[in-house]
């Protein structure tokens, strides 16, 4: 009995087929849509501020437009249409009349009830025989039967009879469903039968060649061309490489400003007369004399002679604009001014080239250029200029007022330590800050998370020293502390303690995202990371048209060469919270950020200077001396017998490697694998308590 | 014989015919296209002024009038090499430190490809170049060709020193302004409070006073207005 095939004639099984496919390609383009369509920005917490600048409604309506272009028409028009196509496949699948196939049944023949005995049977059989028997009744001309209808009819009544009495022809029915034995069944193709008939069969190969000869090469294409227009950290790929040639070692914030003006995201923004129009305006504003600086744009006499040298056009238009902005100069002209804070995010998005060219050369001096000069485009502050000015209300004036002729500029924590009624009666003044605007800086810099490192080590996970090219982790503990808070708790010291996950605890040590133990409170008690990461809240941006979450960047660097050691960690969330409900009071709890890398592959003493930047604030950066303490293997390996409480059974395979190296001094590996063996076979496992702080043989400086 | 239905092996033939010249259409194209391309990558480095003044010195046209060419003195030719060298030692850096960086760029796909191809090609001009001077002085002076780039990359790195030195003391008329100019306010500030404690020391502090604790009066928001003033501190 063979399978025969047949393509979908009544038209009812192709919907299904159809909708199925349309359903995989349409549920995750909803998916986009939906996730597109909801601001990301919502979800973050921002900083609380009723301060509002001459020109906050250009950032705003920046920003919209920023969010608008996100948005892909194209892609809802899809999603629509496929939903409603799908909507179309479900009506028709309802309306579809599906041919039933009737299960055969021999009670229904005889029309007796299935209780019914084989007496029964019997007797209905013969009667029904009488009847239809095709030798004793004529076909009805007036219901349309022929003799092979009555023949049918007999032959049904007589298996139906059949599988009721006979005992193989019943098992035939039992096992298959039907008197005769097993059936064949038929396949159908769930494509409509429109599609393989005659005249339809070159409009097929069409939309076949159509498709994968024309629209996926397309597709393959305009993806190729589009990763190769565009450099993996976003802008274009002309920028990256001008801003490649742009890189000298010795460059500077101000050097980087300038670089970045190349780019030619502002060939496209400034194209046609737009290139030069207010040039003239903007270099005389930015070129004024400054309140504290030469110049109103902050920029050095040497940005100024790179300006000047630049012919005139879209680069140049760039550049100055650049310095109006970060000089927060005002144009006076309303197109000037929306082309002032247009420029920046352009920037910001290059710099981030910037910073993957500098990392690339291992340089510390540009990379920590490259930061701050990302640190000045988020604030709108010229390079060499006070930190103050990241407060709302603060003018170069008012700068000027707190730091009088100093040359070393006041940062915001060191401003807030002092007393209020000293900082109320250097700022609050005729002519610099009104009553309302100081309390609302104070307020706004009360509530900007400073990241206060209180210690930072080396460990090496389960292990009590670092040997050569361990994999060794930097943990860095750290508190919130935003600028001015009082009540500052004491450092709990079991904070400071980086325990290790309990050796059963697949998934932490998998580093799988659960509940994580991350310190232990006053009675030893383990404290577990809440569920969900936290984020800090929005960077205080008011210039900058773009919402931006501030991360912290983690390295460390040599400081005799000048070159970075291990290269950035990037942290954006934080495992426990960073401010109480209000989101205003600091809930100062410690954070730990861990970075790993390789030790170095020769024992002895390292000494590095760790630098935590935060990309968004300036002055909130901290620069540490830490050092690394790498043991020969054999010492540690001493120490790991030392620990041993028996030796190994002779029939454990420990025992086995051990009797078999004889005496051997044992190289790093082995012991490492044998300490690891031994713990597994230690079932009671008492000694973890205390073999979790394997941590400190490391010198560590405490935070000032 | 055999006997070839060449009408049905029309559309075959035809078939592979299109498919080939669709190929070789392609590549020829793609092939130009590259060419132009990679033609047109501007150049790493500006032109190379002093090569220039070495060539121009080297091949002296013959002035109007004059049937022979000016003689140039020996010295004044090693001395236009000896800059070229010093050029080249600077671009010879500038194409090492680079290399590793560029390549590593390009592999993460931060830079583009043609950036690459620039690089290439600046290093083998570079390179050119290099051995051009090395052949020059070696017909200047025999076994020149050995320690030219020595000296030279001397002069690079001392004209670097230089540089920097150079811009050091530049600051010095500025930075002199700005201390005599603190060192006044100091001295006055000193002065006034001199004259302060010593004429009424008891009415100098209390207005002191009444001025701390005016703000408590006014701000009742910020705790630190507390009377007192002094805020407990963490740990700085």
């Amino acid at each position: 009995m063979g399978a025969d095939y047949a393509y979908d004639e009544e038209g009812h099984l192709w919907p299904f087929f159809v909708f199925t496919l349309t359903l995989i390609i349409t549920l995750p383009l909803t998916y986009m849509v939906v996730n597109r369509s909801r601001d990301p920005a919502a979800s973050f917490k921002r900083i609380q501020t009723n301060f509002r600048h001459d020109h906050a409604d250009l950032v705003d309506s920046l920003r919209k437009q920023e969010k608008r272009k996100d948005r892909k028409l194209w892609l809802i028009a899809l999603v629509i249409a496929g939903w409603a196509f799908m909507g179309y496949l479900l009506y028709l699948i309802n309306t579809t009349e599906v041919p039933s196939q009737k299960l055969w049944n021999p009670y229904d023949i005889l029309n007796i009830p299935e209780s019914a005995t084989e007496k029964v049977i019997k007797s209905t059989f013969k009667k029904l025989s009488l009847k239809f028997h095709p030798d004793k009744i004529r076909p009805d001309a007036s219901k349309n039967e022929t003799m092979e209808d009555l023949n049918a009819r007999y032959v049904e009544i007589s298996k139906a009879y059949q599988a009721l009495t006979d005992e193989e022809v019943r098992n035939n029915f039992i096992q298959y469903g039907n008197p005769d034995g097993k059936q064949g069944y038929s396949i159908n193709i769930a494509l409509p039968k429109a599609m393989v008939s005659d005249g339809n069969g070159k409009y097929i190969v069409l939309i076949y060649s159509m498709l994968f000869g024309v629209l996926l090469p397309y597709l393959v294409g305009s993806w190729w061309y589009g990763t190769l227009r565009r450099s993996k950290e976003g802008a274009l790929m002309e920028s990256a490489n001008r801003l490649f040639r742009a890189y000298q070692d010795d460059i500077d914030e101000g050097g980087i400003i300038s670089a970045l003006s190349t780019g030619q995201e502002y060939e496209v923004l400034f194209h046609g007369d737009k290139a030069d129009s207010g040039l003239s305006r903007i270099e005389s504003r930015i070129l004024a004399d400054g309140e504290s600086s030469p110049f109103a744009g902050g920029l050095s006499l040497k940005d100024k002679e790179k300006l000047e040298d630049l012919e005139s056009g879209p680069q140049r238009k760039a550049l100055a604009l650049l310095w109006a902005y970060l000089g927060r100069v005002e144009l006076d002209d309303p197109a000037l001014n929306k082309a002032k804070l247009a420029v920046a995010p352009i920037a910001h998005a290059l710099n981030k080239s910037f910073t993957a060219i500098s990392l690339a050369y291992m340089n510390t001096a540009p990379l920590l250029a490259s930061y701050y000069t990302n640190q000045l485009l988020i604030q709108a502050i010229p390079p060499k200029a006070s930190p103050l000015l990241q407060l709302p209300y603060f003018t170069p004036a008012i700068v000027k007022a707190v730091e009088g002729d100093s040359r070393i500029h006041t940062s915001v924590q060191s401003f807030l330590d002092r007393p209020d009624a000293k900082r109320r009666s250097l700022v609050v003044k005729k002519g610099l800050l009104t009553e309302e605007q100081y309390r609302e800086a104070i307020n706004v810099a009360k509530q900007l998370p400073y990241l206060r490192v209180a210690k930072a080590y080396f460990k090496v996970t389960g292990e009590r020293c670092i040997i050569p090219s361990s994999l060794v982790t930097l943990v860095v503990k750290g508190r919130f502390v935003p600028p001015g808070s009082e009540n500052v708790p004491e450092v709990n010291e079991t904070d400071l303690e980086d325990i290790d996950p309990a050796e059963d605890d697949l998934d932490a040590i998998l580093g799988r995202k659960t509940k994580k133990q991350i310190g232990k409170d006053e009675n030893g008690k383990p404290i577990m990371s809440s569920d969900e990461s936290i984020t800090p809240p929005l960077a205080s941006a008011p210039y900058l048209a773009r919402d931006h979450s501030p991360r912290w960047h983690v390295f460390l660097t040599d400081s005799k060469q000048g070159r970075v050691a291990v290269p950035p960690f990037t942290f954006a969330q934080f495992d426990r919270p960073i401010f109480k409900d209000d989101d205003k009071t600091p809930t100062f709890a410690m954070q730990t950020l861990k970075a790993q890398f390789q030790a170095p592959p020769q024992a002895g003493h390292y000494t590095f200077v760790m630098h935590v930047v935060c990309d968004s604030y300036v002055g909130f950066d901290t620069k540490m001396e830490v050092t690394l303490v790498v043991d020969e293997a054999s010492k540690a390996a001493a120490m790991a017998d030392e620990e041993e409480i028996s030796e190994p059974d002779e029939d454990s395979i420990a025992g086995i490697m051990n009797a078999a190296k004889g005496g051997a001094p044992p190289s790093a590996k082995f012991s490492k694998k044998r300490k690891e063996e031994e713990d597994s076979d230690d079932e009671s496992g008492t000694e973890e308590e205390e073999d979790d702080t394997s941590s400190t043989n490391t010198d560590t400086d405490e935070e000032n | 014989m055999f006997d070839i239905d060449w009408r049905g092996l029309v559309v075959p033939l035809a078939y592979l015919v299109v498919l080939g010249g669709t190929f070789v259409t392609f590549s020829t194209i793609y092939r130009k296209r590259k060419a132009v391309e990679s033609a047109n990558l501007a150049p790493w480095f500006g032109p190379h002024l002093q090569r220039n003044i070495y060539l121009s010195l080297l091949h002296l046209e013959p002035e109007n009038g004059s049937e022979k060419t000016p003689k140039v003195p020996d010295s004044v030719l090693r001395a236009a090499l000896l800059r070229r060298a010093v050029e080249d030692i600077r671009r010879i850096i500038q194409i090492r430190t680079a290399k590793a960086a560029c390549s590593s760029l390009l592999q993460r796909g931060s830079v583009g490809d043609d950036l690459w191809q620039r690089f290439q090609r600046a290093e083998k001009e570079v390179e050119d170049e290099l051995r051009d001077v090395v052949m020059e002085a070696n017909a200047l002076s025999p076994n020149w060709g050995q320690i030219i780039f020595q000296s030279a990359n001397e002069i690079a790195a001392n004209t670097a020193l230089r540089e920097q030195l150079d811009d050091i003391t530049k600051q010095t008329e500025h930075e002199k302004e700005w201390w005599e100019k603190r060192r006044a306010a100091i001295k006055s500030e000193f002065l006034k409070e001199l004259e302060d404690e010593s004429e009424k020391p008891t009415q100098a502090k209390s207005v002191a006073g009444s001025e701390d604790s005016e703000p408590v009066l006014v701000d009742t928001n910020t705790p630190s207005a507390t009377p007192g003033g002094k805020k407990k501190k963490g740990r700085k």
